[in-house]
């Protein structure tokens, strides 16, 4: 591997590292087994073994605002959550992430849901929902788009590649485009500091990021809503 | 292929079956010598465990250092109602990135340490708290939990040993402040994630008001090897006062930024320069974080001599905190960088503290006000002030981080906000 490959040399952003982007990088892998999705395989709605039922991505392209709380492998899942903790307030945060898991957001409606589900009242449910940013109060684009600005990511371009998702979409931070498909926003550090920029799209990181992929990375997107 | 990028001056024993897919099985982590610590440790006294760890002088790698053994020596020796073990996976400090690294290779080496130090801490019931934005790390982890109860390992009377021990994987919902260990165990709780005031410290009180106690990823990943190799085996990395091998989150202006296991005690120069590649053409060191963004900026000339070991970084004037090392060239704008990392805390700060919930919404104000060309000179010593009213006046210490960075970044750096305060001036900003 020469220098200038690790470099990447594009710019003011020349760090790449030979990792990944949605691309395998320098490994002699799948996208899938880099991302571990061969290993998980297709996990049952239902939700497994209990001490694995609170673990599901719960920022979805797919969600039914409207769904009820919660039927059929749903009610199951929650059963086997609520099953692993003392108290029924313990179930609170993978109840929240289950609900938003089917309905996209987290209203205030589906608070109260919540909490009447697990006997406890609706100001609580707001006070501990709303402390938690990855809990949306609103509804977001099919993909929402979190770039990290934070500082490992910053110093290698992170500016830039917000940027170019905004110029890309013609949208502003937290705004969701017309065909409601994107909301792009800002997001603290992902923990993934050595492959800078890294975006976190719905459940998915995407990392390496520059400016110049973002084109690419939207019309992946796309073509997987059709 | 092996993980895309190593050293051979690391030494490999936490990484070792990174980038093989085949290590997150319960077969390919038997395949590297998996379980049989456990195995091991259940044909030992709660008590020799403990006493192992403690030879080891493993030190707890979330970022405090405490030695591992002496914090599980703190739980009730007689046991009057549960016990539990969390396991802090919310790693979120920016610049560390090495748990996430832990979770998605080698799921079931944290699990084999966790289900030691339950066994340790007479705990029956283990939580992961993963951050909730590592969805494909934390599934591959409940993956892996599913298939370890399959297998036995977890469970009721694991390996016929008699004792059982169960594994929940949670996931959090973002909230950095979640890391800090009360308020991780609020959050399990089902409540905001507030850290509380200690003591009383959670080996008394601690999750569900039973005794706990909180581990890091690396910390419990580390100890199915010290069980297998013994503690005095582990020793022979790294430096009397600081064991064992460490994984090195380097992020920032170098070639090969990554993760890299070395003994601790590592010169931060041969990080640099040999292990990471250097700077590109042209550039030179300006500063470093050796410990995420918590710690105290060290300048080019503190780098000189510099060990990475937890006194060694001390000794300098920061601290090695979870030894992310972020690395910043002599192209940096080091006020702009400051400020990004205060906007992060003034973000975060979970509110309950007036000097932290006002005092990070100052300093970031203030910060964009000297970058944006509008500072003055005063501006400097108020961020001081600032920074001295928000130093161990709080009750965890999300305050005392941010007004580290501040305070390092004008004692070593104010020429830096000099020149932008100066340019405000010469345009003649408002």
């Amino acid at each position: 591997m020469s220098d200038s490959k690790k470099m990447g040399g594009k710019g003011d952003i020349p760090f790449r590292n030979p990792g990944w982007a949605g691309n395998t990088g320098e490994f002699d892998l799948t996208e899938d087994e880099v991302r571990g999705l061969d290993y998980v395989g297709t996990r049952p709605a239902g939700g497994g073994h209990p001490g694995a039922a609170a673990t599901y991505p719960y920022m979805l392209t797919e969600r039914t605002p409207d769904a009820s709380l919660f039927q059929g492998p749903y009610l199951e899942r929650y059963e086997k959550i609520r099953s692993r903790f003392p108290t029924a307030q313990g179930a609170l945060l993978p109840t929240l992430n289950l609900a938003q898991e089917v309905r996209g957001h987290v209203s205030s409606d589906t608070m109260r849901e919540v909490g009447a589900l697990l006997g406890l009242s609706d100001a609580y449910v707001r006070g501990v929902a709303s402390f938690y940013t990855m809990y949306n109060k609103r509804e977001v684009g099919r993909f929402l788009i979190q770039v990290c600005t934070n500082i490992s990511c910053n110093l290698c371009g992170g500016d830039e590649v917000m940027a170019a998702f905004l110029k890309h979409l013609d949208t502003e931070m937290g705004q969701t485009t017309p065909d409601g498909l994107f909301t792009v926003m800002e997001v603290e550090c992902l923990a993934a500091c050595g492959t800078p920029t890294a975006v976190q799209i719905n459940s998915r990181y995407f990392e390496n990021v520059t400016p110049d992929d973002v084109p690419a990375i939207l019309e992946r997107l796309r073509s997987e809503v059709g | 292929m092996a993980y895309p990028y190593t050293h051979e001056k690391e030494v490999r024993i936490l990484s070792q079956g990174w980038g093989d897919p085949r290590t997150r099985t319960v077969e390919g982590w038997k395949a590297l010598g998996g379980y049989t610590a456990l195995e091991k440790a259940l044909g030992m006294s709660r008590q020799e465990v403990i006493e192992e760890v403690k030879v080891s002088g493993l030190r707890g790698r979330g970022g405090a250092g405490f030695p591992t053994g002496i914090k599980w020596s703190f739980m009730p020796g007689e046991k009057k109602g549960p016990h539990y073990l969390c396991c802090n996976a919310d790693e979120s400090e920016p610049g560390t990135f090495k748990d996430r690294e832990l979770l998605r290779w080698t799921p079931h080496q944290l699990i084999e340490g966790c289900l030691i130090g339950a066994y340790a801490i007479q705990a029956e019931h283990v939580f992961i708290y993963c951050r909730g934005e590592f969805f494909e790390a934390t599934q591959v982890l409940a993956r892996a939990v599913e298939e370890a109860y399959e297998a036995g390992y977890i469970g009721k009377n694991i390996l016929g040993s008699g004792h059982d021990i169960d594994i929940t994987v949670f996931a959090g919902a973002g909230a950095y402040i979640c890391g800090e260990e009360t308020a991780l165990m609020n959050s399990i709780e089902g409540r905001r994630g507030l850290p509380r005031v200690k003591p009383p410290f959670p080996a008394a009180v601690g999750l569900f008001g039973k005794p706990t106690t909180i581990n890091n990823v690396e910390t419990l990943s580390s100890i199915p090897h010290i069980l297998n190799n013994g503690g005095s085996w582990y020793r022979q990395w790294g430096t009397e006062k600081s064991p064992g091998t460490k994984l090195f989150c380097v992020s920032g202006h170098v070639r090969r930024p990554g993760n890299y296991e070395l003994p601790l005690g590592f010169p931060l120069e041969e990080l640099i320069y040999d292990v990471c590649g250097g700077f590109r053409e042209g550039r030179s060191l300006k500063a470093v974080i050796p410990g995420g963004s918590s710690v105290p900026i060290m300048s080019a000339a503190d780098c000189e001599g510099c060990t990475l070991d937890y006194e060694g970084v001390v000794e300098k004037g920061s601290m090695l905190g979870c030894a992310s090392v972020i690395i910043m060239d002599d192209s940096t704008n080091i006020v702009k960088q400051v400020r990004r990392m205060v906007d992060f805390y003034a973000h975060e700060s979970c509110g309950q503290c007036t000097p932290c919930r006002e005092g990070t919404q100052w300093l970031a104000r203030i910060l964009l006000r000297i970058e944006k060309g509008r500072g003055t000179a005063e501006d400097l010593d108020t961020l001081l002030e600032l920074g001295n009213q928000m130093t161990g006046t709080t009750i965890c210490v999300l305050s005392d981080s941010a007004a580290a960075p501040v305070a390092s970044s004008i004692q070593k750096f104010k020429d830096d906000y000099l020149a932008l305060i100066r340019r405000g001036e010469k345009v003649g900003a408002a």
